[in-house]
């Protein structure tokens, strides 16, 4: 014997589709594919979700495609029903920020590399207190920060 | 009981605003008495809170239903183990529990650098005192968990009464993780208080050099593996009680908890550049500024309800306060920063862009990107809200989108940037460390893709989960075989030693290995297959090879709740395989319930089975089968990055390398042919 289904046709596609679509029912604030009102009763699809996801099976026995069902979807609940910020108007803002900030960072970071790179890599000048002669005077100063360097660079 | 710890409460706020007041006066004047007695201020801030804790977890104990927090939040059938999750489970607890934590590293420090660094611990003293005074004005004033039930009477006045009984835990709170994922999520948090109160106080103190970053780097380890195991154990919750079949959702809440995790990751791998190059001073300093005030802002999500959550069991009007209190520490930092700057001069230089440097500001570039573009990704909906009037949804499809990419960049980084050599790396390395870090790469993708990952992404991950396992693998079987050309020893031996005498920088890739696992994890959610029907008894569900067979229900009595239970047999290629047996529980206390979903879990796939109770048109069971691939990767890449962090905690064991080299340099032919120098080098560069 085999179990009866709960929506009309069971297929992924129903699910994939339902998952891209707000459960409206206010309750929860999930997918209509995913909603299953965590403490409830019953936590299956509630009664607001299988209704969107019975309409989303008849669309797709109309043979549209996912793109047209989502629109349709969406003409009939309005915008908030996508889960994803549509791709106009002010939710094309959402999409932009993060490409925004990879390319205003990686320019950034660009920027800061090559300011680094045309740092001398010479040491510092020695302190103001070191006779300007022109053989180098090693000051224990400079010796202790050599010796520091070297060891920040190779132990632990 | 409740008089004594709402008592204990407010002698701790007083004790704090002494050791903050008292603390900047000490700082003006240097007086060392006044230094001290504001230090043991601070101490005494954290025994009052203790006792102030423990006092409400004795009430719970107690089943004392005249306290307000008591009657809402537990019942005498909840069993103790639960009793001290109910601490945690509501607004006013899981402050006082915060200031708990947080009085625990408190303490520690203070007492810990009791007799040292004279010059920064008064300056951290206020700052922590600062923060504290601000969670027990909070518990004090506006949200006390003490607040007794009272009852106006006829007089005008109000008489105290007490319940017979209490609401009860919420249902979805009664589980294991509850009891110990919020106290390490909380312990993450509040852990990022005391790095941040060190960069702030060398800053204020203008002290100089990286000693700020030496005294703060096991703290923030200690508060970045709370965190990650806090995070880990809420999507274990998740995964395990919630029964919709995955473990992260992209909500607000689970948002707000990964933002600092991501600033922290960063900070943690920055401050390597300042020990080792004395570079990016001003951006540790920020970083761990932001991952503080992000720490602050998760709360602020968690409990004001700014935006919309399932964990709106937390909320409340108290945001203003914590939108005031980060408002002032931004202040703070601003003010410290743009007076003492001149202080934090680095010696940013770069030698050559493939370096470990430039490696280490890309990885804080993706980092910063990710947690940048989850916080505004995170609060869009209300930005929507101001700017057109209508709210858009930015739900999970949109956060992957934006996030798989950068957390595949990030991958990539793992297995190269602890390649390169500190300032420059030749061709010659670059070809001996990735040629089979490459091959391997190569070859898995060629297998994945020949054994049906046809998804793009996930055929990425792949090919670089494959690519950084084998850069680790090589490291330790490298550092090993030195090892034991010197010693003789063992493998395991060699590789134990390797390990215990660089435990940071092999801890770390430990630590790496762990999240390449957790990757590995990630990618089978690609391959995820669900299925619900309604089930009469004796009838099968069929789902990825697997036919369930419903055979029967049973009732159990508990002494909290009535469970549903669904008995299951699994089957698979017509074998039986196991027995699950979902359930559904019932608490008559709140009229909640809550599902316990069962899994048959191997390292392949997990088989993920809800019983979603009866439907109501029909009186029919219904059942919900999830087929999750490789899930149990992410629980136990966690755990091996769990075991990584607490190997980097490890203090070094001091390197026998001279005393054997001088000894036996004739028992180990193979020695000579190595020079000395590459042994040191290689012991170097972490």
């Amino acid at each position: 014997m085999s179990a009866a289904p709960v929506f009309a046709d069971q297929s992924d596609r129903t699910h994939q589709i339902g998952s891209k679509l707000k459960c409206m029912c206010g309750g929860c604030d999930q997918a209509a594919g995913k909603c299953y009102h965590v403490g409830g009763s019953y936590s299956g699809p509630c009664e607001t979700a299988k209704t969107i996801l019975k309409e989303i099976d008849q669309y797709i026995a109309q043979g549209k495609s996912d793109e047209q069902v989502l629109q349709a979807m969406i003409a009939e609940y309005g915008p908030l029903a996508y889960v994803e910020p549509p791709k106009t108007g002010f939710g094309l803002v959402a999409w932009l920020m993060p490409l925004v900030y990879l390319l205003a960072g990686t320019g950034l970071v660009i920027l800061i590399m090559k300011r680094w790179r045309k740092r001398s890599p010479a040491m510092a000048p020695a302190p103001a207190g070191a006779p300007a002669s022109g053989s180098v005077h090693v000051t224990r100063e400079l010796l202790e920060r050599a010796r520091e360097l070297a060891r920040r660079e190779t132990e632990e | 009981m409740d008089v004594f710890g709402s008592f204990a409460l407010i002698l701790a706020f007083v004790c704090a605003l002494y050791a903050f007041g008292g603390g900047i006066v000490a700082i003006l004047t240097r007086h060392p008495l006044l230094i001290k007695s504001a230090r043991q201020a601070g101490m005494a801030v954290c025994g009052l809170i203790w006792i102030s804790t423990l006092s409400l977890v004795y009430l719970f104990f107690s089943d004392n239903y005249s306290v307000a927090y008591v009657v809402s939040h537990s019942n005498r059938d909840l069993s103790t183990f639960f009793k001290v999750a109910a601490l945690w489970s509501g607004q006013e607890g899981s402050l006082l529990f915060w200031s708990f934590l947080l009085a625990i590293y408190v303490f520690s420090v203070l007492f810990t650098y009791r007799n040292k660094n004279g010059e920064l611990m008064p300056y951290v003293g206020v700052i922590l005192a600062g923060v504290q005074l601000f969670f027990l004005t909070i518990s004090n004033f506006v949200s006390s968990p003490f607040k007794v039930l009272g009852v106006a009477n006829a007089a005008g006045g109000m008489d105290l009464v007490a319940r017979s009984d209490g609401n009860g835990l919420k249902a979805v709170l009664q589980y294991p993780e509850m009891v110990i994922h919020p106290p390490n999520l909380y312990s993450g948090y509040t852990g990022f208080t005391i790095p941040f109160a060190f960069a702030l106080a060398a800053l204020l103190a203008r002290y100089p050099g990286e000693k700020w970053i030496h005294l703060t780097r096991k703290w923030t380890m200690i508060a970045w593996g709370f965190q990650t195991l806090g995070i880990l154990l809420g999507a274990h919750w998740a995964y395990a009680v919630l029964g919709w079949g995955g473990y992260w959702g992209w909500d607000p809440v689970e948002n707000a908890s990964l933002l600092p995790w991501l600033t922290g990751t960063a900070f943690l791998h920055s401050v390597m550049m300042q020990e080792k190059r004395g570079m990016m001073k001003v951006w540790n300093v920020w970083l761990v500024f932001m991952t503080f005030m992000l720490c602050i802002l998760g709360t602020l999500l968690t409990r004001s309800g700014v935006v919309s959550s399932v964990h709106s069991f937390a909320q409340s009007s108290i945001g203003n306060w914590f939108v005031g209190f980060l408002c002032i520490v931004l202040g703070v930092c601003l003010t410290a920063y743009f007076k003492n700057k001149d202080y934090l001069k680095s010696e940013n230089q770069l030698d050559s862009l493939v370096s470990r440097e430039s490696s280490f500001l890309f990885n804080n570039l993706v980092l910063l990107v990710a947690c940048v573009a989850v916080l505004s990704g995170t609060l869009f909906p209300v930005f929507s809200e101001w700017f057109t009037g209508s709210r858009i949804s930015v739900g999970a499809p949109f956060f992957n989108k934006v996030n798989i990419p950068l957390g595949l960049l990030l991958l990539f980084l793992t297995g190269v940037g602890p390649l390169l050599a500190w300032r420059k790396t030749s061709a010659e390395s670059l070809k001996r460390n990735f040629q089979w870090p490459t091959t391997a790469g190569v070859a898995a993708g060629l297998i994945g893709f020949v054994s049906g990952f046809h998804e793009m992404f996930s055929l990425i991950c792949l090919i670089l989960s494959a690519f950084v396992a084998t850069t680790i693998v090589q490291e330790f079987y490298r550092g090993a075989r030195v090892v034991r050309m010197r010693t003789g020893a063992s493998w395991l031996t060699s590789w134990v030693d390797l390990t215990l005498r660089n435990t940071r920088r092999y801890g770390g890739y430990i630590v790496h290995f762990g999240m390449v696992m957790i990757f590995v994890g990630l990618c089978g959610q690609a391959f995820n297959k669900e299925t619900e029907k309604e089930t009469p008894m004796g009838s099968t569900v069929s789902i990825g090879g697997y036919d369930l067979l419903v055979q029967s229900m049973d009732q159990k009595q508990e002494k909290n709740y009535v469970a549903d239970r669904m008995i299951v047999e699994v089957m698979k290629d017509h074998k039986p395989v196991m027995m699950l047996y979902p359930e559904r529980r019932n608490f008559p206390a709140d009229q909640e319930s809550g599902t316990m979903v069962a899994i048959y879990s191997t390292l392949r796939e997990d088989l993920y089975v809800v019983y979603a109770g009866m439907n109501p048109q029909t009186n029919l069971p219904t059942i919900h089968v999830f087929i999750n691939p490789l899930v149990k990767w992410v629980w136990w890449g966690g755990m091996v990055v769990v075991m990584g962090t607490l190997v980097a905690l490890l203090p070094n064991r001091a390197a026998v390398v001279v005393l054997t080299r001088t000894e036996a340099p004739a028992a180990a032919p193979e020695f000579r042919g190595m020079r000395p120098a590459q042994v040191t080098l290689r012991e170097g560069h972490d």
